[in-house]
C-alpha cells in the first residue's frame, strides 16, 4: 500500500540524514557524558558557582582563601586536573547536548550539523581547561 | 474517494511547547544549561587569569562582581539547584538500584544525590570558608 | 447510592469530514450529564441523540482495548476514562495528536504499528529447550522476581496516548516512539526471551531509544502506569552496555 508523500508524516530520515538501520554508536559516547555532566551541574556546580561566582567576587570568603598564590597551588595540582574534569569538561558536555536536542526540538538547523558544532565546542573548551591546569603544573 | 489522500495530518510547529506546562516545564530544565555555559565561560576566563598572575587575577574578581555577571552567575546557582531537583528524580528510574533482592526506594536514591550535594558544599566550607594555614 | 444530579453541559468537537470540506472546523454539543458521564458516555449520547455524523472509536469502556484515545484540552487521554466531572471550564475533544487524521476523531495509527512490529514485541526463543511434546507438556519457568523485573512494562495495551504526548515523535515520526520501546524493552527483560541482540539493532538508532530526550509526558498519560519513558531509558543503559560489547569484540 502505498500512499502520497503530502498526507502522512514523512517516511525518509530527513532529519537526522541517516540512513535507516544506521546503528549509532556513538550516541551512548554523548549519553554517558551528559549523563555524567549532569550529576557534576547537579552535585559539584551549586557550591562553585556559590563560592567561586558569588561569595568570592563579594569578598564575603576569608581573605586569603582564594588567594592568587593559594588559588594556584589548589588548582594547578592533580586534584585540580580532577576537579576541573568534573567540573567544567563534563558538565560543558551536558550542555552540548541539551542545546543539541534543544535546537531539535525548535527546529533549528539540521541535527548533524548541530552535533558536530556543540560537542566539538565542548570538547575543545575542555581541551583549553585541561591545558591550563597541565599549564600551570609545568610552570 | 481514495481513504489516504484525504487524510489530514499537521506538523508540530516550533511553539508547540508553549501548549502545556508541562512543556514549558521540560524546555526551562533544557534552558538550564544556558546560564551553566555562562558560568563555565567565566571560570575559564579566570583559570586563564589565575595562569598570567596576581594582578589578572584580582582583575577577574572584580569581572565577577560586576552587577550583570553577578546577576547571571546568581541565576546559574538557581538554574543548578533547579536542574538538580529535576534530574535526581530521574535516576532511579533510569537505573533502578537493587542489593541482592532488595529493591532500594525512589525517594531513598534521591536523598543519597541530596546528602552529596550537602558534602560538596560541607567540602567547600571547609577548603574556602576559613583563613588558610 | 445517592440520587445523580443531571446537568447541562457543553463541549467542543473538532470535526474533520474530508467528504465535505478539506477544513477541519470546531461543533458544540449540550448533553445532560451527572457525575458518572465519562467522556466516552457523552460521544455515545452525542452520536445516538444529536448528531450520527460524528465518528470516534470504542470498544470496551474500560480501560482495556486502547481504542478510544482522543486529545482533551490538549493532553492524550482515554474517553472511558476521563469524566467530565472533573472539568470545571470548556472542554475541547481533538484527534490523538502527531498521527493523520482519517475523519473526526479518527486517525490512522499505522505508523504506530509498523514501529511497533519493528522492536519485535513477542518471545524470541532460537533454541527452545525439547521439541513440544503434548504427553509430557514443557512449560516455561519464571520466579516471581522475574516476572517483576518487566511485569509494569507488559501493562501496555497499545492505546497511542504516549505517542500523541511525545514531541520528539511529534517532531520526527521516524521515532520509533514510547509505546514500541517500552514493549521491546519488556522483552528484553524477560527471562524466557533470548532476542535481546535483533531488538538493539533498531534500539540503538538515531530514530531508535537516542530520539527520546526524557520529556517524560508518555508516563504521564498512560493509563496503565507503564512508565515508558523509564523503559526507553534503561534501554539506553542496555545500547551503551551494547556498544561497549560491540567496541570490545570490534
Amino acid at each position: 500500500m502505498t500512499k502520497p508523500t503530502m498526507n502522512t508524516p514523512s517516511t525518509d530520515s530527513q532529519r537526522t540524514n541517516q540512513p535507516p538501520h544506521h546503528q549509532a554508536y556513538d550516541e551512548s559516547l554523548w549519553w554517558g557524558l551528559f549523563s555524567a555532566g549532569g550529576v557534576c551541574f547537579a552535585v559539584l556546580l551549586p557550591s562553585a558557582i556559590l563560592f567561586f561566582a558569588v561569595l568570592l567576587p563579594l569578598g564575603w570568603l576569608p581573605a586569603d582563601a582564594l588567594s592568587h598564590e593559594r588559588a594556584s597551588r589548589l588548582l594547578f595540582s592533580v586534584p585540580g586536573f580532577l576537579f576541573v574534569g568534573a567540573a567544567v569538561c563534563l558538565p560543558l558536555f551536558h550542555a552540548a547536548h541539551r542545546l543539541r536536542h534543544g535546537m531539535f526540538d525548535l527546529i533549528l538547523g539540521r541535527d548533524t550539523t548541530n552535533k558536530k558544532l556543540m560537542y566539538g565546542a565542548a570538547a575543545l573548551l575542555s581541551l583549553l581547561a585541561l591545558g591550563l591546569v597541565v599549564a600551570g603544573m609545568f610552570r | 474517494m481514495d481513504k489516504s489522500t484525504s487524510q489530514r495530518f499537521v506538523p508540530l510547529k516550533r511553539n508547540w511547547w508553549l501548549k502545556l506546562r508541562f512543556f514549558k516545564l521540560y524546555m526551562l530544565r533544557e534552558a538550564t544549561v544556558l546560564p551553566l555555559v555562562f558560568f563555565l565561560l567565566c571560570i575559564l576566563a579566570g583559570m586563564v587569569a589565575l595562569l598570567q598572575g596576581p594582578e589578572s587575577w584580582q582583575r577577574w574578581i572584580a569581572f565577577m562582581g560586576s552587577p550583570i555577571v553577578l546577576l547571571l552567575n546568581l541565576l546559574a546557582l538557581a538554574a543548578s539547584l533547579f536542574h538538580a531537583a529535576t534530574f535526581f528524580v530521574l535516576f532511579p528510574r533510569v537505573m533502578p538500584l537493587r542489593i541482592g533482592n532488595y529493591q532500594l526506594p525512589d525517594k531513598a536514591i534521591v536523598a543519597g544525590q541530596w546528602a552529596g550535594v550537602l558534602a560538596v558544599l560541607l567540602l567547600f566550607i571547609w577548603l574556602f570558608g576559613r583563613a588558610s594555614v | 447510592m445517592s440520587a445523580q444530579q443531571v446537568s447541562t453541559r457543553r463541549i467542543s468537537v473538532k470535526r474533520y469530514l474530508p467528504d465535505n470540506s478539506t477544513e477541519p472546523y470546531w461543533q458544540e454539543y449540550e448533553l445532560p450529564v451527572d457525575d458518572s458521564t465519562s467522556l466516552l458516555d457523552a460521544l455515545n449520547h452525542i452520536k445516538e441523540q444529536l448528531d450520527s455524523t460524528l465518528s470516534y472509536r470504542w470498544s470496551c469502556r474500560m480501560a482495556i482495548c486502547g481504542s478510544c484515545g482522543v486529545m482533551v484540552n490538549g493532553v492524550p487521554k482515554l474517553g472511558c476514562k476521563t469524566f467530565l466531572r472533573d472539568f470545571d471550564d470548556e472542554i475541547r475533544i481533538e484527534p490523538l495528536a502527531h498521527f493523520p487524521v482519517q475523519r473526526d476523531l479518527v486517525v490512522d495509527m499505522e505508523i504506530f504499528l509498523d514501529h511497533l512490529a519493528a522492536v519485535k514485541p513477542y518471545l524470541i526463543d532460537d533454541n527452545p529447550v525439547k521439541p513440544f511434546d503434548p504427553k509430557a507438556p514443557e512449560t516455561y519457568r519464571q520466579s516471581p522476581r522475574q516476572l517483576a523485573r518487566y511485569k509494569q512494562f507488559a501493562n501496555c495495551i497499545n492505546c497511542g496516548l504516549c505517542y500523541s504526548a511525545c514531541p520528539q515523535f511529534g517532531l520526527n515520526p521516524e521515532f520509533i516512539g514510547p509505546g514500541a520501546i517500552a514493549l521491546g524493552h519488556r522483552y528484553n527483560l524477560d527471562s524466557r526471551d533470548h532476542g535481546s541482540t535483533q531488538r538493539m539493532a533498531e534500539l540503538n538508532r538515531h530514530e531508535g531509544v537516542w530520539s527520546c530526550t526524557f520529556v517524560g509526558f508518555c508516563s504521564k498519560v498512560c493509563p496503565k502506569h507503564v512508565d515508558p519513558a523509564a523503559a526507553i531509558n534503561q534501554s539506553k543503559v542496555a545500547s551503551a552496555k551494547h556498544t561497549l560489547i560491540a567496541l570490545f569484540k570490534g
